[in-house]
């Protein structure tokens, strides 16, 4: 919203030495956020009144004139121009050098500099008004027409900002920071506003009464709850005719723009009080108004020519015939003010805004009334309204008689009484400001205010009563923002302290991430809650979508499922970045979404789904690095529990993840729960994820599950008396036979002689240097004695004692 | 004889002397001292000789294999020396070879920061689910039936499942403080606690709108504690957050579940407040709100709020983070992009 300052003077004084800057910050702080303050006549530099002399021919051009030009001071310069309205004696708008104007309208601004023009010098230049931003001001319809500034009483050399009354500083304010004050749409609000802050009196609308001649207008209104004050006014004697001066300028300084005195004065009064007001012609309406709700898909074709079919709970004005204006939004075509306009019914009334709201947010219409009605602006502005736009009316034409008057308007606005117990107060505020200075801010905004005791009591004005303030809270506020945040200096923060944070579910998490990417090299991504059918085919198969939940109106209609893997999104996420890079590794850590009722712990009434945090990860490379990948991924989750400080983990084959590879997967287990799975991704869901050239290794598993120690869980164990000594041993074996037969026989405590301290997995061999069916496994004991240093002997009789066992039971054979 | 034996000892001399690395050593050294080396060449030709002369060349040839055995040994000792030797030429401006490390999102790092601000003034960290109910999401926050906020076109609703029959809407969290409910109802005050994570929004996406972004909140419910002092709070956070100490200021501003409600800005750090592009030539940047938690959230956790008063802040991550390193995409934060994510460490 746009607000004058000159025009919030006619309603306080602003002594001199106030700066616009100063009431654009104390505005910001205390009441709305004024984003831009623009001195509206830094537009207009070094551009003056001149008054023409003499019309001269060009020597060289035909359509263009040298005019002889008086702009001020005795200065008299000639100006080549090629306006086709310039006469002798005429005012007009001379831009001097440094002027920034628009040629012939164009879109950048140019500096004016003296110059010469097919051979004849100009000083300045004689502008028309698109040059110059004055359109709307004055419009022209003939090519080069120039501005006739004749009727300004202005003389030669006055700036032109004086001579328009364009010397005016126009604040923009944030229409967000407005939505909670439906007083501020209007100048007068904001002048309250100004006035309360530096403690200035505040100008008093004069309440109009109709004349005793008026007759009785009849409105019928059926809906009081959706039109609770309807005030008509039936006006003669008025003509269609621009309004004064001053009122077009106004209005058009705040961003309207100026169309016949009529509309102008109801624009005026509207951006003025904040109450939008409409004009009737009055000859179009057929019998009586009546305010109703419309019929099962009736017609409208507004004022913009667009034809609306209506609902049942569309609020209209209707005449006898047929709706006549969609009812605090737009009017109809038909009755609006017209070239032969000479008597209106001028309405002044007070809508709901819920109604509003939803009338014009289903006809996706939103106009400046419709946006002030939507906030909940209070019925009584009907008031100064209409005294503002009846002084409006007479002041722009001379014989207008006001023939009829109604004013509907049953029950009441009732103001607020809010009971504030200081003692209360003086805790929130942090200290303490004195009655009478609170009662004085108060009182300005509006508030009547009573004292007894520990109780302040406060009336709210009307104009704050249709939801803004009604509690003790809001007296706070208002107290705070008035007398200037800054006055409230920050208080030290107390605290009794009862114990330290402990939280370790909450830590797991984090330590788990941590983990992931500072010890597994990896990278953590962020995705979206909801998957991406492709992908939820892909990676979890159609018939899942029964598990899952969905989305009513959800971002794109392919993604309408919400996550109940994170899978989905991972692997979409590799999809992308394989653009880009061909190995890397990514995990996610997020909630996943199930579709089974679980009730909430918080309140009996709530049932909420079943929700997890779940941690996903992949690694991701060439083909050939298949088993690297599907090994460095088992062991990240093999050591998770001893960077984490969770319980172990181990692994079985129970049950085989859809998305995985027949044979390269591990159900991960914890506590004696499934808790995830490990696999590389099968070879059909990475070609439906478009994964051609590349092998990706995946894990998901479930962080709620985990168990986590209350504290780290390391051990220790005296460092051995006696050297161990590493013997590494190679040894071919059936390509069936699993790793873990090979530990389980060696670990066999039955011939262990209590000298195996561990064994070491060292590489697994297939190929050329090995029988065909034969692979070599190559791993290394570590042997040691408590009580003693071993011999060779010693190490080369338990070494065979490995060898022939593994002989025996899984037919090893020495590799030479 | 005599001469063959010197012949092989000038020449295994002088081999043993020009070899350059140990490896080429061990290759001369079996070539003299192996199975198929030159002294069991000699060796085997010693019981052609005459008997007389038989003991004096055993002694010559192990006299030589001795001689051998010393000579490549020292050889061995220089060239080991050697190579501890780093050549004059080294060049230690070549590029680091950079350890591989993964890392976390720039989010979730400045997430983390402020957890650890955080929990050394004594707050706890609180996370709920992001399935909410309308009840939890709008009613107790004091949202009137009719706010916009409800609509579909802003909140993005479940479509109805099992565990909604008879019972209020679904919907992912619109924002955190609903679930700071939860923590109110199940904790005794006086609390204090921090609430991170992802919210949800149903509006179209450009640079500066996201469906999804992380929201940190924190909260303080007390017997005694002002607005005023919850500057300290912002203060403190902000000052984590851009290493510096920040100034701000609160000024007047409405949201539902507060009252008073404040706006807090930043003061701007490009310009350090004269005003830039970046303030919008006001040197100051919004950044949060905050207030005293409304009488009716607190009613909502059965408190009274007569008793007990508050401060809350709500900070959008993502818009901290973008003003923290000038990221001017939004979206990126969501697009899963190594190319964007690997920038941070």
């Amino acid at each position: 919203m746009k607000v004058s300052l000159n025009w919030i003077k006619d309603y306080v004084k602003i002594p001199k030495i106030l700066k616009s800057s100063q009431i654009a910050y104390d505005l910001t702080m205390s009441t709305v956020e004024v984003e831009n303050t623009m001195k509206l006549n830094e537009k207009f530099n070094n551009i003056v009144i001149g008054v023409i002399i003499e019309v001269i021919s060009h020597p060289n051009a035909d359509r263009l004139k040298i005019c002889k030009t008086d702009i001020g001071n005795g200065e008299i310069c000639e100006i080549v121009c090629g306006g086709s309205n310039l006469k002798k004696n005429m005012k007009v708008a001379v831009a001097r050098p440094g002027a920034m104007v628009r040629w012939h309208g164009e879109n950048n601004f140019v500096e004016i500099k003296n110059t010469k023009v097919r051979g004849v010098n100009s000083f300045g230049m004689i502008c028309a008004s698109s040059e110059i931003e004055l359109f709307d001001l004055f419009p022209f319809t003939k090519e080069a027409t120039i501005i006739n500034l004749s009727k300004f009483d202005s003389k030669a050399g006055t700036p032109l900002s004086e001579a328009l009354e364009l010397d005016d500083t126009i604040l923009e304010i944030d229409n967000k920071s407005l939505t909670n004050r439906p007083d501020l749409w209007g100048h007068y609000g904001i002048a309250r506003e100004i006035a309360t802050l530096y403690d200035l009196p505040l100008v008093n609308f004069k309440k109009f009464m109709p004349p005793k001649s008026a007759t009785n207008l009849t409105v019928t209104v059926k809906n009081l709850l959706e039109c609770p004050r309807y005030i008509g006014v039936k006006i003669e004697g008025l003509s269609i005719k621009p309004s004064p001066f001053e009122i077009q300028s106004r209005i058009w300084r705040v961003g309207v723009r100026p169309v016949n005195a009529i509309v102008d004065i109801t624009n005026y009064v509207m951006l003025a009080t904040g109450q939008p007001t409409h004009a009737f012609d009055f000859d179009n309406i057929k019998g009586h108004i009546t305010v109703r709700h419309a019929f099962k898909k009736e017609k409208l074709l507004l004022l913009n020519g667009r034809e609306l079919s209506l609902s049942e709970d569309n609020l209209i004005i209707a005449d006898d015939e047929s709706p006549i204006g969609l009812a605090g939004i737009m009017g109809s075509e038909k009755d609006s003010v017209l070239p032969k306009t000479n008597k209106v019914i001028l309405e002044i009334a007070n809508f709901n805004a819920i109604s509003i709201r939803r009338t014009s947010t289903q006809h996706k219409i939103h106009t400046e009334a419709a946006t002030r009605y939507e906030k909940a602006i209070d019925p009584e502005r009907g008031d100064i309204a209409l005294s503002l736009a009846m002084q409006l009316f007479k002041n722009s034409y001379k014989d207008i008689k006001l023939t009829s008057f109604c004013d509907n308007y049953p029950k009441h606005l009732k103001k607020n009484k809010i009971d504030v117990s200081l003692n209360w107060l003086k805790k929130q505020l942090g200290k303490h400001i004195p009655n009478k200075d609170m009662t004085n801010k108060l009182k300005r905004l509006g508030f009547e205010v009573n004292f007894n005791n520990d109780n302040m009591q406060v009336v709210t004005p009307t104009w704050r009563s249709t939801g803004d303030i009604s509690i003790p809270s809001d007296i706070v506020e208002e107290i705070v923002r008035i007398h200037g945040l800054e006055n409230f200096e920050a208080t030290p923060i107390t605290t009794t302290f009862q114990h330290a944070t402990n939280q370790i579910n909450i830590d797991i998490e984090r330590k788990i991430k941590e983990y992931l990417a500072f010890r597994c090299k990896m990278r953590e991504i962020f995705t979206y809650p909801w998957m991406d059918d492709n992908y939820i085919k892909a990676i979890l198969q159609e018939n899942s979508k029964k598990n899952m939940l969905s989305l009513s109106s959800p971002p794109s209609p392919s993604e309408s499922y919400l996550c109940s893997s994170l899978l989905p999104n991972l692997c979409k996420a590799i999809t992308n970045n394989l653009r880009f890079f061909n190995e890397f590794a990514i995990f996610e850590s997020a909630q996943i979404f199930l579709n089974k009722v679980l009730k909430s712990c918080y309140d009996s009434q709530e049932k909420l789904p079943v929700q997890h945090r779940n941690i996903a990860g992949a690694y991701v490379g060439a083909p050939e690095k298949m088993n690297l990948l599907f090994r460095t991924l088992k062991g990240v989750i093999e050591a998770l529990p001893y960077y984490v400080h969770v319980k172990q983990i181990i692994f079985k084959k129970n049950n085989k993840p859809i998305w995985a590879d027949n044979v390269a997967w591990l159900n991960i287990f914890h506590n004696k729960e499934q808790i995830g799975n490990l696999a590389l991704l099968s070879k059909k869901a990475s070609l439906d994820c478009a994964i051609k050239k590349n092998t990706v290794a995946l894990f998901e598993l479930d962080i709620d599950l985990l168990k986590p120690y209350s504290s780290r869980t390391n051990k220790f164990s005296h460092i051995l008396e006696y050297p161990t000594v590493d013997y590494d041993l190679s040894l071919l074996f059936d390509l069936s036979v699993k790793w873990d037969e090979i530990s389980a026989v060696i670990k066999d405590e039955a011939y262990s002689n209590k000298l195996l301290h561990k064994i070491l997995f060292i590489d697994e061999y297939k190929g050329s240097q090995v029988p065909i069916k034969k692979k070599s496994i190559t791993f290394r004991l570590i042997i040691g004695s408590p009580e003693k240093t071993l011999t060779s002997n010693e190490i080369e009789n338990y070494a065979n004692s490995v060898v022939k066992r593994l002989n025996k039971t899984l037919g090893a054979k020495l590799r030479n | 004889m005599q001469e063959k034996i010197n012949n092989i000892l000038n020449e295994g001399t002088n081999k043993i002397k020009k070899a350059k690395t140990i490896e080429e050593l061990k290759i001369i050294k079996s070539s003299l001292l192996g199975k198929q080396g030159v002294i069991k060449d000699i060796l085997k030709e010693i019981p052609n000789l005459e008997i007389s002369k038989r003991s004096e060349a055993g002694c010559a040839a192990n006299k030589l294999k001795n001689c051998f055995n010393n000579l490549l040994k020292l050889r061995k000792e220089e060239l080991f020396f050697k190579m501890l030797e780093i050549p004059l030429d080294f060049d230690a401006t070549l590029p680091g070879i950079p350890p591989h490390t993964g890392g976390l999102h720039p989010i979730t790092q400045i997430c983390y920061d402020l957890n650890d601000t955080f929990r050394s003034m004594g707050f706890e960290i609180f996370q709920e689910q992001e399935i909410t109910s309308e009840l939890y999401a709008f009613d107790n926050l004091n949202f009137p039936k009719n706010h916009p906020a409800r609509e579909s076109m802003d909140t993005y609703w479940l479509t109805e499942h099992s565990a909604q029959k008879n019972n209020s809407r679904l919907c992912l969290r619109p924002h955190l403080t609903g679930a700071s409910i939860r923590y109110l109802q199940t904790h005794k005050p006086p609390f204090r606690f921090v609430y991170p994570g992802k919210v949800y929004r149903n509006e179209s996406t450009d640079a500066k709108h996201e469906r999804a972004f992380f929201q940190y909140e924190a909260l303080i419910v007390d017997h005694d504690f002002t607005f005023s002092s919850g500057k300290i709070i912002i203060k403190s956070i902000l000052s984590k957050v851009f290493g510096c100490d920040v100034s701000i200021r609160m000024r007047v501003g409405y949201f539902p579940f507060v009252e008073p409600g404040f706006e807090i800005d930043m003061g701007c750090l490009v310009c350090n407040k004269k005003g830039c592009r970046v303030c919008k030539y006001v040197g100051w940047i919004e950044i949060m709100p905050g207030g005293t938690p409304h009488p009716n959230v607190l009613r909502s956790a059965k408190l009274n709020p007569e008793k007990f008063t508050g401060f809350y802040v709500n900070i959008g991550l993502d818009r901290l983070v973008m003003m923290r390193y000038g990221i001017d995409d939004i979206r990126l934060f969501h697009s899963a992009d190594l190319r964007f994510l690997k920038q941070f460490n």
